[in-house]
């Protein structure tokens, strides 16, 4: 009898040997695990899930065995814990809380001129092999960067507010009819132009890759903005008896949805038509007949004016590295003010404005020529803005708008 | 009962909006201002969620703040004046609106992106202003 073999202490039901068979697991590896005090039930589950036998065998040493559970539980790798990032980092708070620029310390600060990742990998951590790329498509820092984009962030979301309940909308009281509807086409105007730039630069935001989270981040504020002005313009035109207007040709828009790379798009937006659009809202602000739309545009400017901060910036940086792209952002300006130019022929917004900035009907041959003013800011504060990055832009611009800034000798010579 | 223009007068607005939770939650501000009433300038300097300082200053300072206001003494005693009676500026007498008014703007700089920090802040800004509402002044 000694000659017999043992009989196995544990006995394989023929439903889990099936099991087991379909998975690849072979009958010796269930017994040890039986043995160990693993439950059947647990066993299928784990070849349901597609635990390989190797794991399986693998994770039975590891534990000694089944635990005391009776469970066979996963490897235990542990290899993350000696990953060789920069480790002992301790970002420090300032007076304005933990902000990004803050956590800008070692390798985790160390922006590269170019990104080699075409996965999600955060900036700073250590890439392993086989994750799939995300299909972003800019690479360089020099096609998205602006130094300022980090504190932008955090102004941006320090500074938000809420549509519903910041604007004091019960200061709103019945206008004159064509006052209404001026501001009512307005708005439509605005709401438009908002909801369209935040579909815009939602099309890139995955565009950008991972090593440059602070333009991501950046980015994703001024998508909300642009979310929020729809918003709050559609309101303020269906608040007060009015509704919307019609709706705006749109060739200053194609300007910006036929942009080909990320610096052409943030050129024509938030370099030249934010920066007229924040003129618009400066106009708006001023000519305002309530409290409510006092701080519609007020709240609205400190917005925008970020988006162009954010642009010009861009475009400097572009110019500071990349000097011989100067000719190429040219060219993205020639064709975004001629698009820009082309909105012109908007008699609806126009006119609107003319009726609020005259104080009426009656008095929009006044108010044209305060329609004029404005355009002269626009393109005044433009010239400003392109001056700072570099640009020196009079001389090449589109003469339609050129006109707004030209002495009379000026004017005369050309 | 401070005076207007005065380091003083500017210290006591910079005291109520510093402990004014409204002002701090309109949020950060990081910007240095000139207000020039006359031959008179100052500085005000913002940082995080405070003024943190104000102080005089002379012409050749101005090239070394993001922006500067200025209007002539009479338009800033209007200004204040409206302020005072309403509590806030009216709806004709917002920092932008004079801003709009006036020939050479309110919002000065030398510097066309430090000026826009006027826009980027500008609501922080009128809540500085409406804050001397509660400044007793001579």
């Amino acid at each position: 009898m000694a000659d017999e073999p043992a009989a196995p202490a544990v006995e394989v039901s023929p439903e889990l040997a099936a099991r087991a068979k379909a998975a690849g697991w072979p009958e010796d590896l269930i017994v040890e695990a039986l043995e160990g005090g693993a439950n059947p039930d647990d066993l299928v589950r784990f070849m349901t899930m597609g635990v390989t036998p190797e794991q399986a065998r693998q994770a039975i040493q590891a534990r000694g065995g089944p635990g005391p559970g009776g469970q066979a539980g996963p490897e235990l790798d542990l290899a993350w814990m000696n990953v060789h990032t920069e480790w002992g980092t301790r970002a420090k708070p300032t007076n304005k809380g933990l902000t990004l620029e803050a956590i800008n310390i070692g390798i985790y600060g160390e922006v590269p001129d170019r990104w080699e990742y075409q996965t999600e990998m955060p900036r700073g951590a250590i890439a392993i092999a086989g994750v799939e790329g995300m299909g972003y498509s800019v690479y360089e820092k020099q096609e998205l960067w602006a130094d300022n984009a980090a504190a932008l962030y955090e102004e941006a979301i320090q500074r938000r507010w809420r549509p519903a309940t910041d604007i004091p909308w019960e200061s709103i009281e019945p206008l004159p009819d064509d006052i209404e509807r001026a501001i009512c086409q307005i708005c439509t105007h605005f709401s438009e132009k908002a909801q369209l730039e935040a579909d815009i630069l939602s099309k890139w935001e995955p565009e950008l890759s991972y090593g440059y989270h602070e333009i991501k981040l950046y980015l994703a504020t001024t998508i909300f903005e642009g979310a929020r002005h729809a918003e709050v313009f559609r309101k303020r035109a269906l608040s007060n008896g009015g509704g919307l207007g019609i709706q705006s040709p749109g060739w200053g828009f194609r300007s910006v949805t036929d942009a080909r790379n990320f610096t052409e798009m943030i050129m024509i937006q938030m370099v030249l038509q934010d920066s007229f659009t924040l003129v618009q809202y400066q106009y708006g602000e001023a000519f305002a007949h309530n409290q409510a739309e006092k701080e519609i545009f007020r709240l609205a400017i400190q917005d925008k004016a970020r988006h162009v901060a954010y642009g010009i910036a861009h475009v400097k940086y572009v110019l500071l590295h990349r000097s011989e792209r100067r000719p190429e952002l040219y060219r993205y300006l020639d064709k975004g003010e001629t698009m820009l130019v082309s909105d012109d022929r908007d008699t609806a917004t126009r006119e609107a404005f003319a009726i609020l900035l005259g104080g009426g009907k009656d008095n929009i041959q006044e108010g044209l020529k305060k329609y004029e003013e404005l355009r002269r800011r626009q393109v005044q504060q433009y010239l400003e803005r392109l001056s700072w990055a570099t640009i020196d832009r009079k001389e090449r611009l589109n003469p339609a708008l050129r006109a707004y800034v030209e002495t009379p000798e000026e004017a005369a010579t050309t | 009962m401070p005076k207007f223009p005065s380091v003083e007068w500017f210290d006591a607005v910079r005291e109520i909006v510093n402990s004014d939770e409204a002002f701090r939650r309109l949020g950060t501000v990081d910007t240095t201002v000139g207000v020039k009433v006359g031959e008179e300038l100052f500085q005000l300097d913002f940082e995080a969620f405070e003024c943190t300082g104000a102080r005089e200053i002379q012409e050749s300072d101005l090239r070394d703040v993001d922006f500067w206001l200025e209007q002539s003494p009479e338009d800033w005693k209007e200004m204040l004046d409206i302020i005072q009676k309403n509590g806030a500026a009216d709806l004709q007498h917002t920092l932008n609106t004079i801003d709009l008014t006036q020939p050479e703007g309110f919002a000065r700089s030398y510097d066309g992106y430090r000026r826009d920090a006027f826009y980027r802040f500008n609501q922080s800004l009128q809540h500085f202003f409406d804050a001397s509402a509660k400044v007793k002044m001579e």
